[in-house]
């Protein structure tokens, strides 16, 4: 719940200090895309914006942290659409990600399990 | 008091061991009967195997940019398969996301649009010559092998479904196996739709989702293609208008987006959208009285409207920009 105030203050604090800058402007702001006509949900504009700079920019250093090559970070998140940004922002990592890896923890539950059947572990007792 | 025997004895652990058995097979399986509306083929001809689809076998981890490279290949993109790993692979991950297979199809200038759920949207979308990526969870949900390939082909007689999977060119599994290890994905399908091209099973709202994303990433002459098939298969629908007409705008034919937002305003003379969208394009025409008539006339219909302050922005921007210079 705080957390969430300081994000809004945060947000409105860069919006008004881009205002200012004139790069909302700048970036075409008064045009009214289709996608903003489609959502159901209607929301002050230049918040959305600026929620959608901010995303683009956390999601562009996450990439970067997962080992994607700085340089090809503009073009990855450069056509991500604004819902698709919001919803990876702070979470890369919960997002599942194909790619036939198994994931370790499961081949150690598994042992676990049959571990537990045949009465060797006793791990999944309640305690 | 009451006694037991030996076969008792073993009866009971007969029955343990099998009820055992059965808990394990649960577990690994999570097995439930599809409903027929996923496991339906559809009105599709079958048996369907689009034979000509590209291959290219994976490297470890890289099923994304391998099946990715097959669905663009397959639809016309020029590209290599290094490219494709460079837009969507996550090394740190060992996969690639859903959502930048989406965005690479994009950067290719294609429109990619998830398919409804369900294997005729896999048949139709075969029929019509365009082979489907699908994400697949070759695992269990607790031990998952999340795992994307391309459906090339299917056969309501054999009951199997044919694939381009990993390193396999020509991968053959039974359906009921397949829709299993496709549902842990939600039934994630999808293809790439050159601009122009209508999917099989025209889905309004998917359609022009997708197209929307194109718009947003700034592909704007695919996306006027896309809302120009859109409009032939939904006449006169106000959204694909609109999407129409920002392309006309973002590619500098003010003239023709000015016609189309009109077009939009004789149907309905309180969208402030396009009203809005209208005074953007007067004034980037150098036409700024024209441009705050219009916006005069939004602002007169906005009483209490979300839109309000993106008029007033627009109305802004109207009086900065001096007369006779487009932007």
């Amino acid at each position: 719940m705080h957390s969430k105030m300081l994000r809004n203050f945060v947000v409105r604090l860069v919006s008004l200090s881009l205002l200012s800058l004139g790069l909302a402007q700048a970036s075409g702001a008064a045009m009214i895309g289709t996608q903003q006509v489609i959502q159901s949900e209607s929301r002050d504009a230049r918040i959305t914006r600026v929620e959608t700079f901010l995303a683009r920019q956390d999601v562009a250093s996450q990439l970067v942290k997962f080992g994607v090559d700085p340089l090809a970070v503009q073009s990855r998140v450069g056509n991500m659409t604004d819902a698709e940004l919001l919803a990876m922002e702070g979470g890369l990592d919960k997002h599942l990600a194909g790619g036939d890896a198994i994931a370790v923890i499961g081949i150690v539950f598994l042992v676990l399990i049959i571990l537990e059947l045949m009465g060797v572990t006793d791990i999944f007792k309640a305690t | 008091m009451k006694t037991f025997d030996t076969s008792q004895l073993v009866g009971w652990s007969r029955r343990a061991a099998q009820a055992s058995a059965l808990f394990i097979f649960w577990i690994l399986t999570g097995c439930v009967a599809m409903p027929p509306s996923v496991s339906n083929y559809g009105p599709a001809p079958s048996p369907l195997e689009l034979v000509d689809t590209p291959f290219y076998s994976q490297q470890q981890f890289q099923c994304g940019p391998a099946a990715l490279m097959t669905l663009l290949t397959a639809s016309g993109v020029e590209t290599t398969l290094d490219d494709v790993a460079a837009q969507v692979f996550l090394p740190a991950r060992q996969g690639s996301l859903q959502t930048e297979i989406l965005a690479a199809s994009r950067a290719a200038e294609r429109v990619p649009y998830v398919l409804a759920p369900g294997l005729a949207s896999i048949t139709a979308e075969l029929a019509a010559g365009r082979p489907v990526l699908v994400l697949q969870n070759l695992g269990v949900s607790w031990a998952p092998r999340w795992h994307y390939a391309v459906v090339v082909g299917a056969d309501a007689d054999s009951d199997q479904i044919t694939l381009r999977s990993g390193t396999d060119e020509r991968r053959v599994m039974r359906t009921p196996v397949f829709l299993r290890t496709w549902e842990r994905s939600d039934f994630w399908a999808m293809t790439t739709l050159r601009p122009g091209e209508l999917p099989a099973d025209p889905d309004r709202s998917r359609y022009i989702e997708a197209v929307a994303g194109l718009e947003q990433t700034g592909h704007h002459l695919a996306a006027r293609g896309a809302w120009l098939a859109g409009l032939s298969q939904w006449p006169d629908d106000a959204a694909l208008l609109f999407g129409l007409a920002n392309a006309q705008y973002a590619l500098g034919n003010f003239s023709e987006a000015e016609a189309l937002y009109l077009a939009m305003l004789r149907k309905d003379d309180a969208s402030l959208i396009a009203r809005n969208n209208l005074a953007m394009t007067l004034v980037a025409q150098g036409r700024n009285s024209e441009a705050l008539a219009q916006i005069d006339t939004a602002l007169n219909q906005a009483d209490g409207s979300p839109l309000l302050e993106e008029l007033l922005d627009t109305q802004t921007i109207i009086l900065r920009t001096p007369k006779g210079i487009s932007n």
